[in-house]
């Protein structure tokens, strides 16, 4: 190979190759980076909610009008529950507190001790009067559902005192117990002189309101009671698969026919509520591939147009050459051998780029650590590059008939 | 001579449409991506009030428990504790002062057609009208009596007035609001701040502005529940009454002063305000007392996430790529010129002629990857905008920008001329002649 003379030629005039291979460091930098943002938010928003069938899964939100006792809240509460249940298609109806994915919710703090040093973590509490493992589809991994005689009513105006058991979820019980079964312990809703209750189900997963990253996403602790008192009241329901839309329309109604009152009722089906909390990422990760192909697309432009500039440039060279012997597969592999230099060059250049971007976003955007795959691809991936660019102007530089060169301009 | 080269500049754009185009191309696209994310960062991070934003404050004191309390940490949460907002209130410090929570209440409009729905609203003080400069349509704020009485009056929104009383004027109109009876006082024009910058806790998203406004005091007397998050550090008795009495954060306050000076006074009077508490026993955590004003408390809480920085940065460099891009389109097509640059300097022209004719060239070139690049720039924030209301709000370029952008392109294309031209100019008369 001719390196040497390669090299030395390229050391002669600089400004072309060191803006080509600028171009590759830059471009492999903001890809590689690009990338893993656009792997990462596509990954958070992949994560199942625990939801046995989520597309087949919706709920009402109802507030009646008139200016009931909390008691006759409890009766509707009731009432409204076996309306729902009796709508043909509905597999499962439960009145709850809170849904997962909604973004609105609320949470309470957890510890497995009361001693007050103890650091707590914070926990969605879903509170259901019907069977939640049943109407979300969860899937128990250890003990079992609630029995109907654990199930209390609860006027939260008044009382507020947690049932006295709980299912909580997998990652909850592994955060409060590592390494142990969580079944039969004692948890508590904060320290000093909180309440406690007593584990008898873990459950896989439930998200929470918010979806949170990370372990705090799947923190969720379902507790049996009917709350009343409050106005409003959310019915989760799931629907036979592939029917939810017509479903939808029969539950309401059903509902709206019970009452002469007025009611407002707000229809969501967790697919939407899905759509809504992960818009922004799919969003972002969106322009991020757009931004990712133009680079690319510009990247190629540069090097096809640089390396045509040099052959342009040289082809009295490549003239005398070729009368001088060289094959054409000789041209062709000078001006490759060249670019293969040039976008090496940029290579390691755009890795070091892009190590130095990745450790920015670390520190100042709370991003993750680049991987190491996406650094290797990338160089693989621009080197790809440089070689197909090249080819067509190298091509053209080969295909050059010595006689045409040789002439004078 | 301007003319002329200008001139020139467009006549050399036509000579190698391809590269032209591809220059002007990489260019536009470059400014497009760094515009628009640009005016979604400007936007969202823009001074919303500004003639008053260095005399609006927020006050801060953590109120949390010292259980599992590490000292230094921030609170859990940015909000006040009712107790506070209404000593506080009592207080009297300040120009003006104003509590406020988000409350969301059935609306029964008096008009039999239109059945009954939920509508969104903030229960503030009288004060926070004058506080944030909120426009009146009709009538005006409730007076301060009505503060104080807990009077069952309502403001509304425009946009809320004319869905229940059409254009007519509702001043004196009833409502029915919880199963209340409300008189409207007043109706506020069209009021749509890009941030909720006025209550950023829970729901800083700009929406349709405020569909109405209750008195603080007439929403607790109705024991209302709050829209919002509510954070409670210990366990508090249920009854709306344990809860105003309790620690826990779930309403917002601000204080309006004379002067930006007058910061150092408020700030020693929150602190004695504090201190006092303590010997009540409260505020055990000892933590300092903090006060945010318009920007500073826009910063505090992340009104412009982190995806809009990224999107920013990220942006910026593919401008910087695109740049050095078009340095080496430039450089190929000046390079072929060089012979024309040999004849004209063998004519008399100086280098400094030459440079100067080059860089309006390049000037040229910037100017159509402007033009483009703004095109494509409302392309853009158009596609960002049917992400969502909020986005849609944001992505929307105002003057300063669209100059921004001009200065923008044309300095960059001129950045990435320099290089160029200056090689263009070294060009030695006399090889360039022999060589022909």
């Amino acid at each position: 190979m001719e390196i040497r003379p390669i090299l030395s030629a390229l050391l002669r005039n600089k400004t072309g190759p060191i803006l080509v291979a600028l171009q590759v460091a830059l471009s492999l930098a903001l890809l590689v980076n690009a990338l893993h943002i656009v792997n990462e938010r596509r990954t958070v928003a992949a994560r199942p909610s625990g939801l046995l069938d989520e597309a087949a899964t919706f709920y009402f939100q109802v507030r009646s009008l008139n200016n009931d006792t909390p008691e006759q809240m409890l009766a509707t509460i009731k009432r409204h529950t076996e309306i729902l249940r009796g709508v043909p298609g509905i597999l499962s109806v439960a009145h709850v507190s809170q849904m997962p994915l909604s973004n609105s919710g609320s949470t309470s703090s957890m510890s497995a001790t009361r001693d007050p040093q103890q650091e707590t973590t914070s926990a969605a509490m879903y509170v259901s009067g019907d069977s939640l493992v049943q109407t979300f589809g969860l899937q128990l991994v250890e003990g079992r559902d609630f029995l109907p005689g654990e199930l209390v009513d609860i006027n939260e105006q008044q009382e507020r005192t947690p049932p006295r058991t709980v299912i909580i979820t997998k990652a909850l019980a592994d955060r409060l117990w590592p390494g142990a079964s969580a079944i039969g312990k004692t948890m508590y809703f904060g320290t000093g002189d909180a309440p406690g209750a007593l584990v008898i189900g873990v459950v896989e997963r439930l998200q929470t309101a918010h979806a949170q990253i990370g372990d705090l996403g799947e923190y969720s602790v379902i507790m049996p009671a009917r709350l009343y008192g409050a106005a409003g009241a959310i019915y989760a329901m799931r629907a036979e698969p592939g029917q939810r839309d017509r479903i939808i329309k029969d539950a309401e109604q059903a509902l709206r026919k019970s009452s002469m009152i007025p009611m407002i009722l707000e229809t969501a089906t967790v697919a939407q509520d899905r759509e809504k909390r992960y818009r922004a990422d799919m969003a972002l990760s969106w322009m991020l591939v757009t931004v990712s192909v133009l680079l690319l697309l510009i990247t190629c432009s540069g090097i096809v147009g640089m390396a045509s500039l040099w052959v342009t440039q040289r082809r009295k060279q490549i003239g005398v050459r070729r009368a001088l012997g060289a094959r054409k597969i000789d041209i062709l592999r000078y001006f490759i051998v060249e670019n293969v230099l040039i976008t090496s060059g940029g290579v390691v250049g755009g890795v070091l780029l892009g190590v130095g971007l990745n450790g920015l976003l670390v520190s100042k955007l709370e991003m993750t650590r680049l991987p190491l795959p996406y650094l290797i691809g990338g160089a693989l991936l621009f080197w790809a590059i440089g070689i197909l660019a090249a080819y067509g102007p190298a091509w053209r530089a080969a295909s050059t008939s010595p006689a045409l060169a040789t002439r004078s301009t | 001579m301007f003319g002329y080269y200008f001139k020139l500049g467009v006549h050399s754009l036509r000579r190698n449409p391809a590269l032209t185009a591809l220059m002007v191309l990489t260019l536009a696209i470059g400014v497009a991506a760094s515009v628009s994310t640009l005016t979604i960062l400007h936007m969202m991070s823009g001074d919303p009030i500004p003639a008053k934003s260095e005399r609006l404050f927020v006050p801060q004191f953590d109120n949390g428990g010292l259980d599992g309390y590490t000292p230094g940490a921030e609170p859990e949460d940015m909000q006040m504790s009712y107790q506070d907002a209404a000593n506080l209130l009592r207080g009297g410090q300040g120009d003006r002062r104003t509590a406020m929570f988000g409350v969301q209440l059935p609306i029964e409009p008096p008009r039999k057609d239109m059945s009954a729905f939920k509508s969104n609203g903030i229960a503030p003080t009288r004060d926070f009208f004058a506080m944030f400069d909120v426009p009146f349509l009709h009538g005006q704020p409730w007076s301060e009596q009505d503060d104080e009485r807990g009077a069952d009056v309502v403001v509304l929104g425009r946009a809320m007035s004319e869905k229940l009383f059409g254009d007519a004027n509702p001043v004196g109109q009833r409502l029915t609001l919880m199963s209340n009876p409300y008189t409207v006082v007043g109706v506020t024009d069209t009021w749509k701040p890009l941030t909720r910058y006025y209550k950023l806790v829970g729901g800083g998203h700009p929406g349709q502005g405020e569909e109405f406004f209750i008195p603080f005091s007439s929403a607790i007397r109705h024991e209302t529940g709050h829209s919002g998050s509510m954070s409670c550090s210990s366990n508090r008795e249920s009854g709306y009454a344990n809860l105003l009495a309790s620690e826990c954060t779930w309403i917002q306050f601000w204080f309006e002063t004379r002067s930006s000076a007058d910061r150092a006074e408020l700030q020693s009077y929150i602190d004695n305000y504090a201190n006092d508490q303590r010997k009540l026993g409260r505020m055990k955590r000892n933590a300092p007392n903090a006060l945010y004003n318009v920007m500073e408390w826009m910063e505090k809480l992340k009104v412009v996430g982190n995806d809009s920085k990224l999107s920013a940065w990220l942006a910026f460099a593919f401008l910087i790529l695109c740049l050095v891009n078009t340095i080496g389109l430039l450089l190929a097509k000046f390079s072929v010129r060089a012979t024309e640059v040999g004849i004209r300097r063998a004519l008399g022209a100086s280098r400094g002629d030459i440079f100067r004719q080059f860089l309006i060239e390049t000037g040229v070139v910037g100017l159509a990857g402007g033009l483009l690049g703004l095109a494509l720039s409302f392309g853009a924030l158009a596609l960002i905008g049917m992400q969502s209301a909020r986005m849609a709000a944001v992505a929307r370029m105002d003057l300063q920008m669209l100059a921004l952008t001009f200065v923008m392109s044309i300095a960059a294309a001129v950045i990435a001329g320099l290089l160029p031209t200056w090689r263009a100019c070294k060009v030695t008369p006399a090889i360039q002649l022999k060589s022909q």
